[in-house]
């Protein structure tokens, strides 16, 4: 993916839509920042690789809620970034008394426990290791953000579940460089701080896990000989010219081959030889010259012969009961590589660089990507052992439900009514938000003061804070009166902002309104639900509430509710401050 | 060489999934359907990964339409 561009990324992305069959694969991302962008490249990378992808993004800071609706996903993603928390707090992060520093600690280690308290089924999750890389300022001094990034990090691989892999962002944005993996400015209008270089790169760091997970990973790994395991061409230069020494200048490439190739097979990959020799030269090779590694223990099959090199390959697929898309192979010669390429596409191939330093660097790379090196079962389920009983002891303590972690919150709610002061943010919620938006009316300035100054029409608009600081007005509501009949009044806007959606606050908004409405002695409410593409997740919302629907129509649903008949919600652990008699 | 207002309209028909015959001069945030504020952002990075541009911060919320873009393309390059 890093030599292509986006554009011809997404491109191919859409065509292989077409072509693709097979048990879908679910994959959601659940972000406190804008990711977006990777959507299309997570499917592409997914396409390559023959895995039909259905990737969905979840809600923009919902990273706890959403967690607890993954459960038919086989793989979620998290990006919990720190630019948010930074953001939450009103000063300077640097200045953060001791006290406010451990309580955003333990907030942020509470989510994490939610968190993989929900994906504890799912087959596998990737959870974005914290990084300060991007906001260093001192070279010899460790900073808040980076004492928080090493404390965060330190939880997460203490409490981390199995399944669970962590991903060293710092590593990534440090080999891509952070000018080139952050992008200032659309993280400071859009909170999207990942360039497509950060993420075409994160895809390659998270590519081996997908392959594990989906049984992808290869099996086996066959070596042509002359100019690939030794410097040389047997047949011609003779056994005592051929070099793969340890101490020479161009033997000891060949030598760090043979090595990387002895540790595979060591982690149970099956190494075999493929090459167009006399099967006897080899085997003298092999068994006699001083300098070989790769020794015949540590091969599992050789196909040493005269022979075309792809009916050797079908061979060694046969006789070790492996089919040829778990096998990689590598050769010096274009001619061999372009012929199993053609002949067995299913075949993995890797041509030895004729820049040769960079022969072990890419071999490498194959084998990061194809190969699980890592973990001994019987190790891994000690390791595991004493992980699960590390949680259960601290999850005493902890808040383990969505609606402990909610009320830890304390959340608060300021409702205004009819303030003129709001206005432009007023008009401006109405323009963007898109999600939690009942009727998606767009309104100018000169609409809502128009609202605001008429006796008939209500306007009802929310502030919301919480431990951590203050989201704004953030939700709206405009009533208006019935003129036909007095007492009925209709809900012409209801809607809020993407950032506070998740946390109930809806229902003691609606609570207050209505409480509000029986005061003034209105006895009906009517309202409706417009559909458009992206309001799918409100067409239940006034079914909800315990309104009666007038028509069964999915795209514009009406609806009534009598207020003597209605029941509050009562969410506990929101509190709310009324100010609707405020002079403007 | 492809020239520029060809590349621009091959961007955005990958991004918006539409067909290049579809992307005209007149085309805007109106006439596609699906130009919305996040394929807005990966219109943005599309375009200024194609033509190793940077595109100043005040501009990329005025890029909602053909014309600008060719306009602020241009600009870019020079």
């Amino acid at each position: 993916m890093d030599n292509l561009k986006y554009s011809e990324i997404l491109q191919l992305n859409r065509a292989m839509f077409k072509d693709m069959h097979g048990r879908p694969y679910h994959v959601k991302v659940l972000s406190n920042i804008t990711v977006n962008s990777i959507k299309e490249l997570l499917e592409y990378t997914l396409h390559v690789n023959k895995i039909n992808p259905i990737v969905k993004l979840g809600n923009y800071d919902n990273i706890v809620q959403d967690s607890a609706n993954c459960n038919d996903d086989d793989l979620v993603i998290v990006f919990y970034n720190l630019q948010n928390v930074i953001d939450g707090i009103s000063s300077y992060f640097e200045g953060v008394n001791d006290e406010l520093y451990i309580s955003i600690k333990e907030k942020i280690c509470n989510e994490i426990d939610i968190v993989f308290e929900n994906l504890k089924s799912l087959p596998a999750v990737i959870f974005n290791m914290f990084s300060a890389v991007e906001f260093v300022n001192s070279y010899f001094h460790q900073s808040k953000i980076e004492l928080l990034v090493s404390d965060l990090n330190r939880y997460l691989n203490l409490i981390k579940p199995l399944h669970v892999h962590l991903i060293n962002t710092e590593k990534i944005i440090s080999q891509v460089g952070v000018n080139h993996a952050m992008d200032l400015r659309l993280n400071y209008s859009s909170k999207a701080p990942y360039t497509l270089t950060f993420l075409k790169k994160y895809l390659g760091a998270i590519e081996p896990i997908i392959l594990r997970n989906t049984g992808k990973l290869k099996k086996a790994i066959i070596f042509d000989c002359d100019n690939t395991l030794w410097k040389g061409i047997l047949g011609e230069d003779g056994v005592d010219k051929i070099d793969m020494s340890g101490t020479s200048h161009d033997g000891k490439i060949y030598n760090y081959i043979q090595q990387i190739a002895v540790f595979l097979s060591k982690r149970g990959v099956l190494i075999g030889l493929c090459s167009k020799n006399n099967e006897h030269d080899v085997s003298d090779v092999l068994m006699n010259h001083p300098d070989m590694v790769l020794t015949n223990n540590f091969i599992a099959i050789k196909k040493v012969n005269w022979n075309d090199k792809a009916a050797n390959l079908r061979l060694i697929s046969s006789e070790l009961n492996i089919g040829l898309d778990s096998i990689i192979f590598v050769d010096d010669s274009s001619f061999e590589i372009n012929l199993i390429k053609e002949q067995l596409p299913e075949i993995i191939t890797l041509q030895v660089p004729t820049a040769i330093y960079e022969y072990p660097n890419k071999l490498l790379q194959i084998v990061y990507k194809y190969f699980n090196l890592y973990g001994n079962q019987a190790d891994e389920n000690k390791t595991e052992m004493y992980k699960q009983q590390f949680v259960r002891e601290s999850f005493k303590d902890k808040f383990v439900s969505i609606e402990d972690y909610l009320s830890s919150l304390s959340i608060s709610l300021t409702i205004h009514k009819d303030k003129l002061s709001f206005v432009p943010r007023i008009a401006q919620l109405t323009q963007k938000t898109n999600q939690f938006n009942l009727t998606t009316k767009r309104y100018t300035e000169n609409q809502i003061i128009q609202f605001v100054q008429s006796e008939d029409d209500f306007v009802f608009s929310i502030s919301v804070e919480d431990k951590f600081g203050d989201s704004g007005l953030t939700g709206l509501c405009i009533i208006r009166k019935n003129l036909q009949n007095s007492k009925d009044v209709t809900i012409d806007t209801f809607l809020m902002s993407c950032r506070i959606i998740g946390r109930n606050i809806e229902f003691a908004f609606i609570d207050s309104i209505f409480d509000w409405l029986i005061d003034q002695h209105f006895e009906t409410v009517t309202a409706e639900f417009l559909q458009t593409k992206k309001n799918d997740q409100v067409k239940n919302f006034y079914e909800e509430l315990g309104f009666y629907v007038e028509n069964n129509n999915t795209e514009s649903k009406r609806y009534t509710i009598q207020l003597k008949d209605y029941e509050r919600k009562k969410v506990e652990y929101i509190e709310v401050v009324i100010k609707m008699n405020e002079q403007n | 060489m492809v020239d520029v207002s060809t590349e621009i309209k091959n961007v955005m028909s990958a991004v918006f999934e539409v067909p290049v015959e579809q992307i005209t001069e007149g085309s805007s945030a109106d006439t596609i359907d699906a130009w919305d504020s996040l394929k807005h952002l990966n219109l943005i990075l599309a375009l200024e990964e194609e033509f190793d541009i940077s595109i100043p911060d005040e501009e990329v919320g005025n890029l909602f339409n053909y014309k600008l873009i060719e306009l602020i393309v241009n600009e870019c390059r020079k």
